[in-house]
């Protein structure tokens, strides 16, 4: 991975990734690819036009290549924008996650020497 | 621009944890995940707006130091704190922290933590550990 990253590819990608319909497709397409027809199948609800708007934004967005089969055009996952995406949240993740539980020990703490007060050994 | 949330919740009075943010001999004791040290008289809070934020942080294993620098944009004990980070020297890394304490009761707190950054470099120094497993997470994080 020595493609550069900007801001703007990052924001791209976190876009394309804003909308719970486009996170599921991307969820089923790390199985496996799939067609606009078989993504269609996993929401009822949306029309096969709205699947395909969707499937372009990722494509779009770089997350997807589509398949050169005419017919069938398969999509097919495209980590490269998912891996800086995964870094970035990696990194400030485990910063932010390993903070806010030392926050939680040390607030234990404080507390617990709160309630309970030093006693003198010695009784004088 | 990119974005990331942390949502916790402490058994703990609202005014004590906006006080472990806010006091820098608290600070000094959690700042900084495990193995990075965060030394006391690194940290500066000039805790108004317009006032400085820095501090800071040590590598336990190699001693490597990195500062970080920013400017408190609101102050409102004991609900809300608002900074901007100056990033690294470099200029990558720019951005904005947020965090809220709300009180769910007398004796405990909802923290949130909100970050509005353009991280870029961090990114690409990231990236080139290359990805393994990482997107398999990330797939469960989404999903």
């Amino acid at each position: 991975m020595s493609a550069a990253v900007d801001a703007d590819v990052l924001s791209v990608t976190f876009g394309a990734l804003a909308d719970p319909t486009r996170r599921t497709m991307l969820s089923r397409l790390t199985k496996g690819d799939a067609t606009v027809n078989e993504l269609a199948g996993l929401f009822p609800a949306i029309s096969l036009q709205a699947v395909s708007k969707h499937l372009k934004v990722l494509e779009r967005a770089g997350l997807v290549t589509r398949g050169r089969n005419a017919q069938r055009r398969p999509a097919h996952l495209r980590a490269a924008p998912l891996v800086d995406v995964s870094a970035w949240l990696e990194h400030y993740r485990q910063f932010y996650e390993g903070s806010l539980d030392r926050l939680g020990e040390h607030l234990a703490q404080l507390q617990s020497r709160a309630a309970q007060p030093p006693t003198d050994p010695e009784g004088s | 621009m990119v974005e990331l949330e942390f949502v916790r919740t402490y058994d703990a009075p609202r005014q004590l944890v906006w006080e472990a943010w806010t006091d820098p001999d608290q600070m000094a004791q959690w700042w900084g995940p495990r193995g990075v040290t965060t030394p006391r008289e690194s940290i500066e809070l000039d805790l108004r707006p317009g006032g400085r934020i820095a501090f800071d942080m040590v590598d336990d294993a190699t001693g490597a130091r990195y500062p970080n620098s920013g400017t408190f944009l609101e102050v409102e004990p004991p609900a809300r704190l608002v900074w901007s980070d100056d990033g690294f020297a470099d200029g990558s890394g720019k951005g904005t922290a947020t965090v809220t304490f709300a009180e769910v009761d007398a004796s405990t707190t909802a923290l949130t933590v909100h970050l509005v950054a353009d991280f870029s470099d961090t990114v690409r120094a990231g990236a080139e550990r290359g990805w393994g497993t990482q997107l398999d997470k990330l797939a469960d994080y989404l999903a």
